[in-house]
Formats: C-alpha cells, structure tokens, sequence
C-alpha cells in the first residue's frame, strides 16, 4: 500500500468535486465582487473626503488595511465556500457515496483540507492583491502615506489577509464536518464572527479589553494590517492564535467524522 | 466472496440488526429480502463501512471494506440513486470517483455507455429521472469492474423495460463469476431475478435458500370438494387436518396431503368431486415467514384501533 499516492488520487478526485459544483464558483465570484467591490467604495470615499479629514485621522491612516477593509465582509461568502465543500455532501446524501469510495476517513478529510487550502489561497491572493492594487491606485496623488507592494510590511499585510480569508474557509469547512448541516453550519459561523462580538460588548470593559482580541475578524484585522492596535495581538501572534483555532476545530471535526456512521 | 459474521447493530436503544450471520457467494443472485425496516439497508451500509457495527464483522474476501486499497476496484454498490450532487454532470460525478480509485478514464466513458446514459453525460444530475439516476448508480457500481455487487431496491421506481433490463443484467453480472446482492422487500421481484433468497425480519435472520426450496418447504393447503362436506370435516379435524370452509360447496385443509384427504374420504365412504392442491406462492411464503417480523403493519379495515 502507498498511502501518499492514495492521498493523492484522492486529492484529484476532492479536486474534480470541488471545482464542479455552482456553489464554488458562485462563491467565488460573490466573494471577488465584495472585496474588489467594497475596496473600491471605500478608498474611493476616502479620496473624496481626504482634503477634509482632521490630522489625526491622517496620522494613523493605514492604506493597506484600509483598501482591504472589504475582506471583513466578504469573509463570510469564504465561510460558505468550505461549510458547503462537506455540508452539500451530506444534504445530497453523496456523502455515502464519497466514503464507500474512499472509506478511509482521515485521508478524504485531508484531502478536501488540501484543495481547500491550496485553492482557496490562490484565489483568496488574487483577489487581495488586485483589490490592494485598485485601492492603491484610487489613493495615489491624494490620500498619503501610500502603500506598495515592493515594501516589506505592506506586501505582508496583503499576503496575510489572503492566508486569513483561507483559514476561515477552513474554519467553515471543519464546522461542517461537526454539524454536516449546511443551515447549521453556516448560522454558527456567522455567530462566531458577527454575533460573539455583540455578547462581547454587553461584558464588562476589563473583560471587552482582554478577550475582544481573540474575536476572529480581529485577528485578521491584526495580521492585514502594517502596524496593528496596541490593544489586539501582534500580526504572528494573531496568526497563531487562529491557526490554534482552526487546527482545534478541524481536529474534533475530523474525529467525529470518523467514529460516526455516515 | 462477501461474509456478515454475527453483525449486530443498534442505534440507541432499537437493535436494527440482530446477530446476522451469512454468507453471500459468488456466481449467483442472492436476493436478500424484508419487509420494510427489517434491517437490509443497515445491513448493506455496514457491509461498505457506512456505519460502524455494534457487534461482529463483514469480511470481503476476508477483509473489512475499509482495508480494501481501492475498494470500488473490489465492491461496487447503489444504495440511493439520488445521493449524487445534483448540480454535477454525470460525467464529473464518475469522473471524481473514478480518480480517487485510481481507475482510468476511459472507463467513465465504457460504463456510461454500458448503461446507456452516454447521450445525457453531460447534463446535471439535478434533471435526471429516477430511471436515469438508477442507471447513473450503476454506472458508478461498474467502474472499478469489481467482483462483489451491492444494489439496495434497485427496481424501485423503474418502468418494465428498467426492470427487464437490470434483471438480465444481474443475470449476466453473476453469470461472469461476480457475488451479487441484492435486497428487496418485494417477494414477487425476487422469486424471478434471484437464484438464493435470505429473508430477514426484525433485523433477525428468518431463512435461507433456493427459491424452489422455499416454496416447497412452506405450508400448502389442499382444496377439496366432497358429496358430505360437513362429514369430511370431522374425519379429517380427527386425522389432525386444519379445516376452513371456503364457501358452500368447498374446503381447504391444511396439515394434510392431498392422498391422505382421498383415502379418509374413500374410508368414510364420500366421494370426492374435487381435490386440487394448492402450492404456496412465494408471496404466500414470505408474508407467512415475515408475519410476526413486520414492523409497520396495516391494521384491518373494518377494525377500529380501541387504544
């Protein structure tokens, strides 16, 4: 037995798939047009009113995360994309189909991880860059400072919230291995993101200022931006943070995948 | 050579499958027969390592399908026709499975074709007929060209000309050497496309053989029609018979054959108008087996439930 030339028939396989259903490519599309779309709203708005903005505004003024400000929505159509990857499976029954194919259970869930990832990055970088590139363009000649990607910080800033927007994907997909509903599913990720941050506020401040950097969509707005708040994490030590999550949540989603009957 | 060695399965507190024991062997039909909820399609879900047995095994050539390396190479199965993603080509879907079994291509093509469904490849499945998506199922059995077949229910929802098919096609799959299983709760379906039937009920093993033995092996009754039909009862209740009347001028008795019903009526001096005996039919057979198994029964019409 070869197990990495199965892993990787398996791989092709998960691939065909996952390229083969609307829900992928509608996915896809809806979250390009958010970010590009929200990017270009929001930097061209910026532009327009930069002659009027106060000082300290301008001061603390982040072009990087500023014209990438639409991945804090778009972020949910990620969710979808890999809550769907699996929960469709189990709504059309297909499910039984992939594991009498593939009854090793470990290797099918690490081979949906693979395409997930790989091409979830691929697209989640293009979009990124493009919607980067765009706001960069509307800024130039007025807002200042300006951004690049030939500096350090901000082609950093860039490429972690391509790897962000993956990971969530991620984070879906290995909810869905838990709830194998798609409604389930879906609801309990956009709690996570939107919802927790509410109950956050109804906390006492002390509480708000030590847990508020945990919520999801803070460490990515830590690890998209050149110089993260003081008061939210680091941009490794974001990263960290949600790899731990996500390593966390696919790990109990890959062992109830393989100890429950289909 | 397919082996369900003392599966048992429970889900919670109900037991779906109650210490199974059985072997399915190759170059026949095996019809595997229930009524509905006794237990088949949990059975054909543990056999492919769906679900995880409470108790026992099932061996495939000696092996449990979750060590198989390729296992639509060695098992191919359609337990639900419409478990495929509807909004996937049939192509793509065969094409997905195929890859993760390492089968070449060109086979998506050869089983499309087999099952005639080459012409509507490359429509979603989302449109597909319940005829069609049977049809895509067993396309997706053949691709690895496996020697052991599972098909749960197949002829649901076919037209005849589905059902003649797949019939001949069982035929000839078993005729090629290959184990083929196949589970119904249609006694009519299998007494003309198995060779050995396995009748379960309650999840529990009821029977097993050749349909001819079946049906020899069940209770016939014996329709007689004597001059003194009031006489022969008596005779025959004192010989043991089980005796109904059937209408005026007729009897059917059971427990006796019929050359014991013609010489009691010759020793009580009656004669005998008519003495056919009447041979169960596999239908007969099966509702008299499955009797007390049947976990969903119809009440009688003209009695009210007094619960």
């Amino acid at each position: 037995m070869n197990n990495e030339e199965t892993l990787l028939s398996v791989t092709k396989s998960e691939w065909i798939k996952f390229r083969t259903v609307r829900s992928t490519i509608m996915g896809v599309i809806v979250f390009a047009v958010l970010t590009i779309g929200l990017g270009v709203l929001i930097t061209a708005t910026i532009r327009a009113h930069w002659a009027t903005a106060g000082f300290g505004r301008r001061l603390t003024f982040d072009p990087v995360s500023t014209s990438l400000a639409g991945v804090l929505f778009a972020q949910f159509a990620v969710g979808v994309i890999g809550s769907l990857f699996i929960t469709s499976e189990y709504s059309s029954g297909a499910i039984r189909t992939t594991l009498t194919a593939v009854p090793h259970r470990l290797e099918l869930a690490l081979a949906k991880l693979l395409v997930l990832v790989l091409s979830m990055l691929v697209v989640c970088e293009v979009v990124c860059i493009a919607t980067f590139l765009i706001g960069q363009a509307i800024f130039a000649g007025v807002v200042t400072p300006t951004a690049s990607l030939s500096n350090g910080a901000d082609l950093r800033a860039v490429l972690l919230a391509g790897v962000y927007l993956a990971l969530l994907a991620v984070l879906g997909f290995s909810l869905g291995l838990i709830l194998r509903q798609s409604a389930a599913c879906i609801s309990v990720f956009v709690s996570i993101l939107l919802i927790v941050p509410i109950i956050m506020l109804l906390l006492p401040q002390s509480w708000q200022n030590s847990y508020e950097k945990f919520e999801p969509s803070n460490l990515g707005t830590s690890m998209m931006s050149v110089t993260p708040r003081a008061d939210l994490f680091g941009t490794w030590s974001a990263l960290t943070v949600l790899l731990v999550y996500v390593v966390v949540v696919f790990g109990v989603g890959v062992t109830m995948l393989q100890h429950r009957d289909a | 050579m397919l082996k369900i060695d003392h599966l048992t399965k429970r889900y919670g507190a109900t037991v779906a499958v109650d210490d199974l024991d059985f072997e399915v062997k190759p170059g026949v039909v095996t019809g595997f027969l229930g009524p509905n909820g006794s237990g088949k399609s949990t059975t054909m879900r543990v056999i492919l390592g769906l679900d995880h047995p409470t108790k026992g095994r099932v061996t495939i050539g000696g092996k449990e399908y979750r060590e198989l390396k390729d296992p639509l190479r060695e098992v191919g199965a359609l337990l639900d026709a419409k478990a495929v993603a509807p909004g996937r080509t049939a192509r793509n879907h065969l094409r997905a499975l195929a890859a993760s079994n390492n089968i070449k291509r060109s086979r998506v093509d050869e089983v499309l074709e087999f099952t005639g469904i080459a012409a509507v490849a490359n429509k979603k499945v989302a449109g597909f007929s319940l005829g069609m998506s049977q049809r895509l199922g067993i396309a997706g059995a053949l691709l690895g060209d496996p020697g052991v077949l599972l098909f749960d229910e197949p002829v649901n929802g076919l037209d005849p000309e589905g059902i003649r098919w797949i019939r001949e096609f069982f035929r000839s799959l078993a005729n090629e050497g290959r184990t083929v299983f196949v589970s119904s709760h249609l006694m009519s379906e299998m007494a003309v496309s198995a060779d050995q039937i396995i009748v379960i009920g309650r999840g529990k093993f009821i029977t097993q053989g050749s349909v001819d033995v079946l049906t020899a092996t069940a209770k016939g009754s014996v329709f007689v029609r004597t001059s003194d039909n009031t006489k022969l009862t008596s005779t025959l209740r004192t010989r043991h018979g089980v005796v109904h009347e059937i209408n005026d001028n007729g009897l059917s008795v059971e427990g006796l054959s019929s050359d014991d019903i013609g010489r009691a009526a010759f020793e009580s001096g009656i004669a005998i108008l008519e003495l056919t005996p009447q041979r169960a039919s596999l239908e007969e057979v099966f509702m008299d087996l499955t009797a007390d198994a049947v976990e969903y029964g119809g009440h009688a019409i003209d009695k009210t439930s007094d619960e």
